[in-house]
């Protein structure tokens, strides 16, 4: 078929009826919408269900994290009232440096206006991406 | 003498074959285009890593059309079958002529063509987009899955007026996904579906592509009111590693289970997803997301840009073809805008409606320009994140409709 450079794939179907176009469209749109919807809420359905096992699944690690925490902890400061609970991630214990305080409390000011708005409470180093990370991935990704 | 007439003969030969005796005018007002198209990729950049080599191509083949020709047999003429000249060739008789046949091989496009033709490229574009994706927004956020399936009803939609407009229901499937504003999902059907109409499907669904930030925001203040506009949504919740890794596994077991045609496009992106959320392969996931996304997007674009031959792309169908196409994305974008809506209705004011618009995939020029007509309206207001739920949503979306498609009518 290619060597006589006829294109093989070209279709050859007849011209459909007024009542034909009618039917297919009414078939695709139909079909189209609900498929489309019903395996979206599916995926919705899922991505809910394992969230909450897995924020179940954590928690309860966490639970048993502490109370191992509570037992070691207890037998050396019997006099302790409240025994500390929680181990800080490595990452806390690290101080923010003063400047970096100032240049989000600013930001915040021009956030939300008066200072009287918002407070920050505390300041903590997030995980994963940077925005700036982010938006360099948004970047590379803008062709598509 | 001897020596001139060679020479003459030579000048002769390559006149005859030159382009200015073989080309039509058809190839001439292509070139024309093509020139005008890599005007706008390299002077206003628009989408210009794949404009430039899609323009690059439909210049290349409408200057010398054998580029992108299949190989083929051609026949040879010789005295006799003892002809040394037809040693090891098959040699034929034709009306008491002897031929021998000689075979020349196909055009450099044709060959790089294949990996489109056989919907091999566009599945691997999925698999570095994969890599690039995160996924976190729609995790958090799940029912944003919902605004990327209401912007995938355009493409269902303007595969009716193709329908009515005298295309057959292969090529109204293929015209139906340019709604979907994803080159790779619109190249994959148009190459399952109706391949002959692949340069007019890619060149249009990538236009609109590049011209989402002109297309986008009147529909989307037609279709809103600024108390809508102005909505601040909550911020979303931190989604675990856990969860980022289960998500591609469990979606392409769905999708692969449900909607089989749907698979290879699903399957790569979700593949290229794990390789970045799981951790353990980043020398793989970086050589996705760069030379293998790189390399495939060379050879994607200047294959599709070479089907647009002055022949095959000077039609009425494709003028027709960029009409629906621009009715598929203002639907596609209205639907979502239109699905926002109700879910604002629906949950006491907390979700913008801007984002829907962002279902149409666009990954992530849609969901940026939610975020700036958000902020036209309050410019304290950062809807990016938001959007990016519905902007990924609408991948998985257009990729379950291109399955829908290629089942029902291919």
């Amino acid at each position: 078929m290619f060597m006589n450079g006829t294109i093989p794939w070209q279709p050859v179907i007849a011209e459909l009826s007024l009542a034909e176009k009618g039917t297919s469209s009414a078939k695709v749109i139909l079909t189209g919408f609900l498929v489309v919807f019903a395996v979206l809420f599916l995926l919705i359905g899922i991505i809910k269900l394992y969230s909450y096992a897995i924020g179940k699944a954590q928690q309860s690690a966490d639970n048993r994290k502490r109370r191992k925490i509570e037992v070691v902890d207890v037998p050396k400061q019997p006099s302790a009232p409240a025994p500390r609970i929680f181990a800080p991630p490595e990452d806390e214990d690290e101080e923010v440096p003063e400047e970096i305080v100032a240049v989000i409390a600013a930001a915040v000011a021009t956030m939300y206006g008066s200072p009287g708005k918002a407070r920050i409470k505390s300041i903590k180093k997030a995980g994963g991406r940077s925005a700036w990370a982010n938006a360099g991935v948004l970047d590379n990704t803008r062709p598509f | 003498m001897e020596i001139l007439n060679g020479f003459l003969e030579a000048i002769k030969g390559l006149y005859e074959s030159s382009g200015i005796l073989t080309l039509t005018w058809q190839n001439y007002v292509m070139i024309a285009i093509s020139c005008f198209l890599l005007y706008l990729a390299i002077k206003k950049q628009y989408e210009p890593l794949l404009l430039l080599p899609i323009a690059f191509g439909m210049l290349l083949v409408n200057l010398y059309p054998a580029i992108m020709a299949p190989p083929h047999i051609s026949l040879v003429e010789i005295p006799n079958a003892s002809d040394p000249a037809a040693a090891g060739h098959v040699v034929q008789e034709i009306g008491g002529k002897v031929y021998y046949e000689n075979p020349q091989y196909g055009g450099l496009l044709y060959y790089l063509y294949q990996g489109v033709k056989l919907g091999i490229y566009p599945p691997l574009i999925f698999l570095g987009i994969g890599c690039m994706t995160d996924f976190g927004p729609l995790i958090a956020n799940p029912k944003s899955l919902i605004l990327g399936a209401a912007a995938q009803i355009g493409i269902f939609v303007t595969f009716t007026g193709a329908i009515f407009l005298g295309f057959t229901e292969a090529e109204a499937g293929a015209i139906g996904i340019i709604g979907g504003a994803d080159g790779p999902t619109a190249i994959y059907v148009t190459t399952k579906l109706a391949p002959h109409l692949l340069g007019s499907i890619a060149i249009a669904a990538y236009s609109y592509m590049a011209l989402v930030p002109i297309i986008q925001p009147p529909i989307m203040k037609l279709l809103t009111t600024k108390k809508e506009r102005s909505v601040v949504m909550e911020q979303l919740r931190p989604v675990s590693r856990l969860e980022k890794i289960m998500f591609p596994i469990i979606v392409v077991i769905v999708i692969a289970i449900l909607l089989p045609d749907a698979a290879p496009l699903v399957g790569m992106l979700m593949l290229g997803n794990l390789f970045k959320e799981s951790g353990v392969v980043e020398r793989i996931a970086k050589a996705a997301q760069n030379e293998l996304m790189n390399i495939i997007t060379i050879f994607l674009g200047t294959t599709v840009g070479a089907t647009a031959s002055g022949t095959n792309f000077l039609k009425l169908d494709t003028l027709k073809i960029i009409l629906l196409g621009l009715i598929a994305f203002c639907m596609g974008t209205a639907f979502g805008v239109l699905f926002g809506k109700i879910m604002y209705k629906l949950t006491g004011g907390k979700i913008n409606p801007l984002i829907g618009s962002a279902g149409v995939s666009a990954v992530p020029m849609a969901a940026r320009v939610a975020q700036k007509v958000g902020q036209q309206e309050n410019p304290a207001n950062f809807l990016l994140m938001h959007a990016m739920g519905p902007n990924v949503a609408g991948v998985i979306g257009s990729a379950v409709a291109a399955g829908v498609l290629i089942n029902v009518v291919g």
